[in-house]
């Protein structure tokens, strides 16, 4: 007991005084996901990675508006949506103080624009998501010229590609069988 | 770990079953690893096999898996994991999965209980979850399933429920067993747990102050989680759910199943990873073991000793934070390797506190042992039996404390452990003092896994990428979490998830031997008992006192038997 006693007299005051003063954490800390929009692109990899669903896409293709959406009472803190973004645009940040007094404070949203196809007139991909890709690809070199091609193409929706693809292939499959007719 | 690498294991027991039982018995068999072996047998050779391999070659039950194949063959199927060990070389130890198959049109098998006791939990839960009968069980009531769960609906067939349903409640029934006789009494302790603050119902039947059976029922807080992972998540999210399996031992989790994955589908591990893998399994138990300790310190009054272990551990907590960014849940593995690499500067810091909580160790772990109250209250007290434990397959430090080195970090090694020397620890007091010391003891060791790991990690990847996900492939994963090896078993699905996923956690091996510890102690004592199990009642999870010689039931508050049992006066039977 008498061990005890100077033990405890030795180790002096073992509690910190949170929350009267802030706590330190260490370096590498994972507390809440903060969310930049100005460099999101709304690709939605962060969602799908997400383990548990704190963050979901969901989409309005009447009004051409893709949301991003995150709950912190979802959120696990595992930083997997850290690790996919492409763009660095969400970060596991050192706060941990996250108690809210009612669930909407634990909601972030974000509303990004969709762009049209140019062929079918539908909305499919965020502008943004595009003039990512377009910079991208001007940056390791995509000469100038090409940059309105590959616009144009990249302004067409999967189906429309699609679509497109197989008319392309019938023609040449139409062509190359009319070209052995006539050689016959 | 890796299938090719060294000789496939087990061929004397595979020869001696068919001596034993004729060349035919054995209709199939697959290794999934060298170490992992599976036969199958007609159901009717189930019991006679399993307990033949238990009790004749000294094999231990480490878990037990039902399955709904009837998309892949038309049958269930169960699997009886049997972890054989104890051979002189541990190259020679392997797991030998004794697989069976049942028809859909006839769901029973004879049950193994009666001649291995291990596996009443086991096939209480497959008749819940698959509505498999186990012909001849002796204890067939409910398990995991809560008592106002429809009969006739069994939620991991798949074609049962979709995993969001929440059927309509019935009539709860529930029949805990009944001890007749002259001056017992019932003492429900519960449904919220003493020590632990957790929901899990207790009957002590008690003469006077002594116990003489106990009963209790458990699963109040099962969660479903293997359902939502087949259902929900990829299989590398499922990493994360596994973690959250316990609030303790979790990371061990999040390691069995992505080892098992990782077997299943023939990944190699870098090195270095698996060096990370056993560095956070270690801070794990010493924060899990320094949480038990301090339990057991406060469990028979003795406060500031409780209070100063937290102390101690809160630096165990903050390795955690420095190396993984999480002071509990780690978050660190992923299918193939962990996320995060361990830096110089981490090692140092890391190096740092486990020098400064050796030597604080060292001082209140003498304080703790001389304390004369705390040797008198756990001395002889919760005795598990040998001959129980040979029986129930318990894992741990509970069974390490009644003399059976069974460690599956020495066993079955994985990981690091292969590569720097350590020791099990076992003691053969089979009482609660004895498990508190093997935990004691193997913080030292754990101390000392960390360091030399540390210090010989090898450089190179962490992480393995483009391997190809195999499905329909099945293995096990295993690891030694603080209160014993958890056993993962996974079926690997065709659409990035998985088709079945087993989580054993430690705990369930520990409870049905429980009520053998029970008996013949005091009620003041029953808190004690519980907790030097260190239970888990996620993994799995209501006390009543029926008094046999007045025939009345009283319940008792957490509070006032938390209190007898640190105060040993004002017993509230007698109030
Ligand atoms: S930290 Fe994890 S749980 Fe939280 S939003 Fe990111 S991915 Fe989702
Ligand atoms: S991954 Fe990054 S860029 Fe893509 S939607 Fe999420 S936050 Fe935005």
């Amino acid at each position: 007991m008498f061990k005890l006693l100077k033990k405890a007299l030795q180790v002096g005051e073992a509690t910190v005084e949170y929350p009267f003063k802030p706590l330190e954490v260490s370096p590498g800390f994972r507390g809440k996901p903060v969310y930049n929009f100005e460099q999101c692109i709304a690709c939605g990899a962060c969602a799908l990675a997400c383990p548990a669903n704190a963050i979901t896409i969901e989409c309005n293709l009447d009004e051409g508006i893709k949301s991003w959406n995150i709950f912190y009472g979802r959120c696990i803190f595992c930083g997997r949506c850290e690790e996919v973004c492409p763009t660095g645009a969400i970060t596991l940040s050192p706060e941990f103080e996250l108690a809210a007094t009612t669930k909407e404070d634990l909601c972030c949203r974000a509303d990004f624009r969709l762009v049209r196809c140019r062929s079918c007139g539908e909305f499919f991909a965020p502008a943004k998501e595009l003039e990512y890709i377009l910079a991208n690809l001007e940056n390791i070199g995509l000469p100038e010229t090409a940059v309105a091609t590959t616009r144009q193409l990249l302004e067409v929706c999967p189906q429309c590609k699609r679509r497109r693809g197989t008319d392309a292939a019938i023609k040449s499959l139409y062509w190359s069988g009319n070209h052995k007719q006539g050689r016959k | 770990m890796s299938p090719g690498t060294q000789n496939k294991r087990g061929k004397k027991y595979l020869d001696a079953l068919r001596v034993k039982f004729g060349a035919g018995v054995i209709l199939e068999e697959t290794y999934q690893t060298p170490e992992q072996l599976t036969i199958t047998v007609d159901r009717n050779d189930l019991p006679e096999v399993v307990a033949e391999l238990y009790y004749s070659h000294h094999g231990w039950l480490s878990s037990m898996v039902g399955n709904d194949e009837r998309n892949i063959n038309g049958y269930f199927a169960l699997y009886y994991v049997v972890s054989m060990e104890g051979n002189k070389n541990p190259q020679d130890n392997l797991w030998v999965t004794v697989r069976t198959l049942i028809p859909e049109n006839d769901p029973q098998f004879p049950s193994v209980t009666p001649r291995v006791p291990a596996a009443v939990w086991y096939e209480r839960e497959v008749r819940d979850m698959f509505g498999l009968e186990p012909v001849g069980i002796p204890d067939a009531r409910r398990l995991v399933l809560p008592d106002d769960w429809p009969d006739n609906l069994y939620p991991l067939r798949k074609d049962a429920m979709d995993y969001r349903y929440r059927p309509e409640p019935v009539e709860e029934k529930y029949d805990f067993i009944e001890v007749e006789g002259e001056g017992i009494v019932e003492v429900p302790l519960g449904p919220l747990h003493i020590t632990s603050d957790e929901p899990g119902h207790f009957r002590l039947f008690v003469d006077g102050e002594h116990i003489v059976d106990a009963d209790y029922r458990l699963f109040y807080v099962h969660r479903g989680v293997e359902k939502m992972a087949e259902n929900r998540m990829d299989y590398d999210q499922v990493n994360f759910l596994a973690e959250r399996i316990c609030g303790i031992c979790g990371y061990t989790h999040s390691v069995a199943y992505a080892a098992a994955v990782e077997n299943a589908n023939g990944i190699e591990v870098p090195l270095r990873a698996q060096y990370i893998r056993t560095i956070l399994l270690e801070v794990e138990r010493l924060h899990s073991h320094l949480l038990n300790i301090g339990l057991v310190a406060h469990l028979v009054g003795f406060d500031s000793g409780f209070m100063h272990l937290f102390r101690v551990r809160e630096k165990a907590m903050r390795m955690a934070e420095i190396l993984t960014g999480g002071r509990k849940t780690y978050g660190m593995n992923l299918i193939g390797g962990v996320r995060r690499d361990i830096l110089r500067e981490e090692r140092e810091q890391i190096l740092q506190l486990i020098r400064e909580l050796r030597s604080e160790l060292d001082e209140l772990l003498d304080i703790l042992i001389n304390t004369p109250n705390f040797t008198m209250r756990t001395r002889c007290v919760g005795q598990l039996e040998r001959e129980v434990a040979r029986d129930f397959s318990p894992v741990g430090p509970n069974m390490r404390g009644s003399g059976y080195a069974r460690d599956n970090r020495a066993d079955h090694p994985f990981g690091a452990y292969e590569r720097v020397p350590w020791e099990v620890i076992s003691k053969d007091g089979c009482d609660v003092l004895s498990r508190v010391l093997v935990r004691v003891e193997e913080l030292y060791q754990s101390f000392h896994i960390i360091e030399r790991c540390l210090l010989e990690m090898p450089p190179g990847p962490i992480l393995v990428e483009g391997f190809s996900y195999k499905p329909y492939t099945y293995a096990l994963g295993a690891t030694e979490a603080p209160r014993g090896e958890n056993v993962h078993w996974v079926m690997t699905g065709d659409n990035q998830k998985l088709y079945r996923w087993r989580a054993r956690a430690a705990t369930y091996n520990n409870w049905p031997s429980l009520r053998y510890m029970f008996r013949g102690n005091t009620i003041s004592d029953a808190p004690l008992i519980v907790a030097s199990i260190d239970p888990c009642y996620s993994c799995t999870e209501r006390v009543t006192v029926v008094d046999v010689r007045k025939r009345k039931t009283k319940s008792i508050s957490y509070k006032e038997l938390e209190n007898y049992c640190r105060e040993r006066k004002y017993s509230p039977l007698k109030l």
